[in-house]
Parts: C-alpha cells; structure tokens; sequence
C-alpha cells in the first residue's frame, strides 16, 4: 500500500477509542423522546378509537413526525473548527451519531407498523400495504438529516436541528400536497410500487448530500478574524 | 422580592414582538397555512362561509404550530445558551423575562390577521355565500395566541428545541384526532378537523359550530399556558399562591367554556335542517336552460353556469333528445345519524329526523330516471374538471337512455349498479362526455386501474363472467340518473378510438341509426363496424367457483336493459 494511502487511513485504527465518546456525546433524550412520542399517540389513538376505528397508513405517518423531528437533532459536530485540526476527519463523529440512531429508527418503525397491524383487521396491513411506508419513512429521516447537515455546515450550525425539524416537516408536506410532486410520491394517485421508488431516490440523493456536506471543509466564518 | 415593572416588561415585549414579527419560522407557518387553505379552496365551486369561516381556522392551526415553536425556542433562548447565570444579574427578572414573551406574542397577530384577511377577501370575492361568523374568524388568532402561550410554558421549562417541535405536533394530534370523540366533544379539541358536517348544510346551523364559546377556550387555555409559563420562572411563594388560584380561574373557565360547547344545537334549528334536506322542491328555486330545469338552494345561482355549461356541451351533440326533460337538482348530502348534530336530543326526535333525512333525496337509492342529483359540495376537496366530467357522462348516460335501470340493492342496502355489457350505447355517452369536457388522457386511462398498465385487474361479475370495469374520473362527484351503470372497460376503450375519428363523421353515423343505437341490444362490435373501427379486445381472468353459506359472494350485477 503506498504510503500516502496508509497515512490517510490511519484515522481508522483511532475508530474503537472514538465509539465511546460517539456514543456520549449521542442525543439520547431528544432521540428517543421523539421516537417513544410517536409509539405513545399511537398507543393512545389505538386505545381510544383503535377497536371501532382501526389505524391506517395516515396515522402511521402522523406519528413518523416526532421521530423525523428528533432525527433532525442527531448529526452534530461540537466544536467543529477543532476536531477539524484532529487526524480522525470530523465527519465521523455526526457519521457515527447516526449508525447508532439507524437501529433506534427501525425499531420505532417497526414498533409503529405493529400497533396500526393489531388493530388492523387481518391482511390489511400487510408486506404490500407496508412497504411504502417504510420507503417514505426512509425518505423523511434521509431528507431531514441532510437539512440538518447542510446547515451544520453554514454559519446558523448551532440551529442545525432547529431548522432541519421544520425544513424536514415542510419538504414532507410539499411531497405530499404539492399538485406537481404529490402525483409521484403520495398514495394514491402514485402506486405503492411508484412511492417506493420515489422516496427511495429521494433517499438515496439526500444520502449522497449528507456525506458531500459532512465532508465539506469549509470554515464558518464569513470574514477572517482578527 | 423582584418587582415587576410595567416599563421594562413593556420595552422588553416590544423587542420580543419585533424578534416574532421577524421570525422566519411564523413567515414560514404563515406560507404554509395560506399553502393549505389554497390547496382546499382553489376547487371549491362556491364556497359557503358557514364551512368556509370554520377551514381558515386550518391555516391559523399551521400559523399557530409555528408560533409555538418560535415562542418555545426564544422563551428557552437564555437557558439553552447556558446564560442563565448572566440573565440573572441584569435588573429584569426571570419573570419579567417570561411576562415580556407572553405580551410579545402580539407580534404573531399580524400574521394571523393576515392570514384570515386575504383568504376571508378571496372568497369574497369568489362569491362565497352567506356572511362570515366574525366569532368563528376571531376563534383563528385566538388559536394562535394561545398556541405561542403554550410555547412560552414550554420554553421555560425544557429548552432544547425539540420540545417545540414536540409541542407543535401535540397541537396538530390533538386536532386531527377530534373525530375518535363522540358528539360536541369534537369541538372541545383546539380546532377540529373534517369531524364535522359543515361542507353539507344548506345554510348556517346555529351553535353548529358553537364559536363563541370555542372562543372563550381558547382564550381560557391562553391565560392557563401564561399561568403556568409564570409559574415555572416564580421563585416566590406569595406569588405562587397568587397564580395558583388564577390558574384555578381558567381551569374553571375553560371547564365552562367546554361545558356551553357540549349544550344540544336548539330543536328548531335542527327541524329546518332537516326540511331543507328532506323537502328540497318547498326550498330550491328551479330555472330552466335549454329544456333542462336546474333546481338549486337560494344563493346558490352561481354555480348555475359550472352545471349548465357540461350538460349544454353534451346536448349539443345529440340528434335526439329523450321525451321526459332531464331535471339537475342539488342535494345537501347531510347525513344522519350524526351524534355531534343530534346529540342531547330525546331518541324519538332523532329517530324521526334520521328517517325523514334518509329518505331524502341523494340519501335514498337513487336518482329518478330522469334527474342527476349534485351535491352541494360537488367539487369540494376534488378536481373540479373531474367532477365536470362526471356530470356530463351523467347527462350522456341520461341522453342514451342509460340509467341504471337494473341495479340491485345487496342485503346491505347497498346499491349495486348494473353493467352494459356489449352496449353500444355505452361507448356513445363516454364519447359524448369526452367531446364535452375534453379531461385529460391520464386521468382517463387511470380509470383502467391495473388493467391500463398491464400489472393488474379489475372487474364486476356479471352472468358468471368476470367484465373488466373501467371507473370514470371524478365517479361519484354526482348521483347519475337511477344510480347510474358500471361503466366498462370495452365501452371506454371504443369511445376512445371513437375521439381519435373525424368528429361530423362520428355525428352522421350516430344521426342515421339514433334509435338503434339506444337499444340496449346495439352491440359494440356494430357500432365499431359502422365506425370502421376495430372492437377492443380485453382478456378477463376466469372467475373462481362461487362460494355458498354465510362467506358467500356478493350477488352479481344485471346487465342494463
């Protein structure tokens, strides 16, 4: 291996030192206040009206929004301009954040899609009827971490979640109810399988963004301090 | 002990009120919520204020998710910047701090006021019938003042931002799930949701919202939130003692407040309701146009040329009308029972209003013959080219002598149309609708469902035989004359290759052999012969073997004759 490749990938022995202050340094309230408020109105509305009115894809959806609101706050990079001046490239702190906020999210999805199913007449909900939630579900947190990143990226870093929460919330919004957007992505008039594939390429486009903005090396400042 | 100066919280609010008239986030609440009363309105044939006051109040519940939420994040400014020490050291106090935020929610005014001025001053000048319930307008930034209380209260206790993301979607659940209530307690959530049958009333229903009291709640939980956002920042037990029992005060008053809203809507407004809906020909004024009588509820004339114009365009094109005239009539929709209408009411009065309002026109099975019934929110939430469409394949089907003479009502009441199975008729009404309203391809084609894109199926059984379906777009916008048939898919691919041949052509063929095409007899493959077309072929799956006992399947449809 040349040696110019072995010293840009020295960082990776320092990995396992950096799992334990990744994991502290994770948002663990907001994370999971978001993900469990979601499981509780479902809950709630299951209690409540579940028996005579059972659950449907709206409702699951409802409650996607605390978790996407709380996934807005997951991707941060305290003292940036620091751990940019480290050999370990600042990206894999916010990168790591999120690998341990992946199985939180799924299992809050899976949580969500388990209450709508018992109070679903049987077949009602199943793997057809499922999998583009999942899909839109991906789509959303996808969306909203990249609103977050971006802007963690941008003089406003300190707001990162505080913007992404409502870009997120206004980007679902105008997929859903634009006219233009909401014939490809929305159900209907788009197909399962057509919403399936939309949020995905959505997904994987704000992936793509995500890991560009991250790896931006861009000091904040506007002017140079004096 | 701190000592609340007038001065300070004054010049405090102004800049905290300044800091919210700035906010990008209620800018941004205030495009949204104007984005979603565009998106409910922009098809609305003619809006009523009586529904219409009542769907601002959706906008002003975005406008007030985001006050919140920009309340919440500069009432939780200090101490998620961790200067809580620093604040502490200036002359104004924590509560004088917590005073200003609240009075600087005057600054989300304006856009709430913005927001319930230029869409009430849209429909106005859309023509919007009836006059708008200031009570319910004032019901809009009330709602969103008490909103950014409530963002105050959460600021002061839980800074981090999510708590006002958290917040404003608390807002939004409590909202869109008013319907698992039952009854008045509907109105009991800051600002129900489609729980209501506002968009089905002929006129305005007394205490139908009940907006003045709705009112006084929200005023009520705004006081309650400033309460408890004062309470969280006093450090003082006198103090306390003092905003305990004021908080006590509003419980009490919101209490009251809810328990007016739960009072039963009066009798006698309740009996109009239902004559307007049972008896229309005593209340509708009828006009006629073109041989055709349109019979519309007072105040309803402008949407007098939305009907004419399909159903004109249709008969232009026909060499013959039918000898009994076509009667357009409108229908309220409004259906019983409905606990949020009726509740509080002895059984037998219900019992009798729930029978007179089924039996009502539109309620009932279906159309006469020779009468397509509008509702009177026809167009409402849907596309407005789609419900024309649907209105002038129902003067079509009208014009063919096709109405669904034929149709079976299930064990459950429910009407099941019949299907014209190998009618060339059929295939002439689709082309008649088309040439009149000429609607979109697409939309056209997705009435095919999967049949169109070759990944699916669907169909009526009829005479033990599976015939593909096709369903028009806007279907059920209107109730066609005898409930109209089960359009098929052979008749909609034929009327489409019809739309691709010379229009005079197509005229003189159907002009030489009139009543021969409106023998139910008349095939598709005659039809395509005179037409020098080809009839369209479409494969239908064999039907499974029917079941018999409790599982059985449901009866199959009649052929239309």
């Amino acid at each position: 291996m040349p040696v110019t490749s072995r010293a840009r990938l020295s960082w990776l022995r320092a990995l396992p030192l950096l799992a334990r202050p990744i994991t502290l340094t994770m948002p663990w309230p907001a994370l999971l206040a978001g993900c469990l408020a979601g499981i509780a109105y479902l809950a709630v509305l299951a209690h409540l009206g579940g028996t005579l009115q059972p659950l449907g894809p709206g409702n699951l959806r409802l409650a996607f929004l605390p978790a996407i609101a709380a996934v807005a706050f997951v991707p941060r990079a305290p003292f940036r301009p620091l751990t940019q001046t480290t050999p370990v490239p600042a990206w894999v702190g916010p990168a790591g954040q999120l690998l341990l906020a992946a199985p939180i999210l799924a299992l809050t999805c899976w949580a969500q899609l388990l209450i709508v199913a018992h109070t679903s007449p049987p077949h009602t909900l199943s793997h057809p009827a499922a999998y583009p939630v999942i899909a839109q579900f991906t789509g959303w947190c996808a969306v909203t971490v990249a609103a977050a990143a971006c802007t963690g990226r941008s003089r406003y870093a300190d707001l990162g979640g505080a913007v992404a929460a409502p870009v997120g919330f206004a980007a679902v919004a105008l997929a859903w109810y634009a006219p233009i957007t909401g014939r490809f992505m929305a159900e209907p008039p788009a197909t399962s399988r057509g919403v399936t594939v939309a949020w995905y390429a959505v997904a994987s486009f704000a992936s793509v963004l995500t890991f560009v903005a991250m790896r931006d090396q861009w000091h904040h400042y506007s002017r140079k301090v004096r | 002990m701190s000592v609340l100066r007038p001065r300070t919280v004054l010049g405090l609010a102004r800049a905290e009120a300044w800091l919210l008239v700035r906010s990008l986030l209620v800018l941004a609440g205030l495009l949204a919520g104007g984005f979603a009363l565009w998106l409910y309105f922009r098809q609305m044939e003619q809006p009523t204020w009586w529904d219409a006051a009542w769907r601002i109040g959706w906008g002003q519940l975005i406008l007030g998710m985001a006050v919140l939420a920009a309340a919440q994040l500069a009432a939780g400014r200090v101490r998620r910047n961790g200067l809580a020490d620093l604040y502490a050291s200036f002359p104004a106090t924590a509560p004088t701090r917590t005073l200003a935020h609240l009075a600087g929610l005057a600054g989300a005014v304006p856009a709430s006021l913005l927001l319930a001025g230029a869409v009430t001053a849209v429909l106005q000048a859309r023509g919007a019938f009836g006059t708008p319930d200031l009570a319910v307008l004032a019901g809009g930034p009330l709602l969103v003042i008490a909103a950014g209380a409530a963002g105050v209260a959460i600021g002061s206790r839980f800074p981090h931002p999510l708590a006002g993301a958290l917040g404003a979607l608390a807002l939004l659940f409590s909202s869109v799930t008013s319907h698992l209530t039952s009854g008045a307690a509907i109105w009991l959530a800051p600002w129900q949701l489609e729980a209501d049958q506002l968009a089905n009333l002929p006129g305005p229903l007394a205490g139908y919202p009940p907006a003045r009291a709705h009112a006084m709640e929200l005023a009520c939980l705004a006081v309650l939130a400033g309460i408890v956002a004062l309470a969280v920042t006093v450090r003082h037990t006198r103090t306390w003692g003092g905003l305990a029992a004021a908080g006590l005060v509003a419980v009490a008053a919101i209490c009251f407040a809810g328990v007016l809203q739960l009072r039963p809507i009066p009798t006698a407004g309740l009996n109009q309701l239902v004559s307007e809906v049972a008896a229309l020909a005593s209340v509708q004024r009828c006009t006629s146009a073109s041989q055709v009588r349109y019979c519309l509820y007072p105040g309803f004339g402008a949407q007098l040329p939305s009907l004419e114009a399909p159903v004109d365009a249709v008969l232009a094109h026909l060499p013959a009308r039918p000898a009994q005239p076509l009667t357009v009539r409108q229908v309220a929709g409004l259906s019983l029972p409905d606990s949020t209408l009726t509740h509080g009411h002895p059984e037998p009065e219900v019992s009798q209003w729930t029978a007179q309002v089924q039996r009502a026109p539109g309620n009932a099975s279906a159309a006469p013959a020779s009468a397509i019934y509008v509702p009177l929110a026809w167009a409402g939430g849907g596309q407005l080219a789609d419900a024309h469409f649907d209105l002038a394949l129902a003067a079509a089907e009208w014009a063919v002598r096709l109405p669904g003479a034929g149709g079976v009502f299930t064990s459950g009441e429910e009407f099941q149309p019949c299907v014209p199975v190998d009618q060339a008729r059929e295939a002439v009404a689709i082309w008649l609708a088309i040439l009149a309203t000429h609607p979109p391809a697409g939309e056209l084609e997705a009435g095919l469902g999967g049949l169109g894109t070759g990944r699916g199926f669907q169909g009526v059984e009829v005479g033990n035989a599976l015939v593909p379906a096709w369903n028009s777009p806007g279907s059920g916008s209107v109730i066609p004359p005898g409930g109209g048939p089960q359009t098929t898919a052979v008749g909609y691919l034929l009327a489409k290759e019809m739309t691709g041949l010379p229009e005079a052509r197509v005229e003189r063929i159907l002009d030489g052999a009139w009543p021969a095409w409106l023998n139910w007899r008349t095939t598709d493959a005659r039809l395509a012969a005179a037409l020098g077309l080809a009839v369209p072929r479409v494969s239908a799956p064999s039907l499974p073997p029917r079941v018999t006992g409790p599982d059985a399947s449901p009866p199959q449809a009649a052929v239309c004759q």
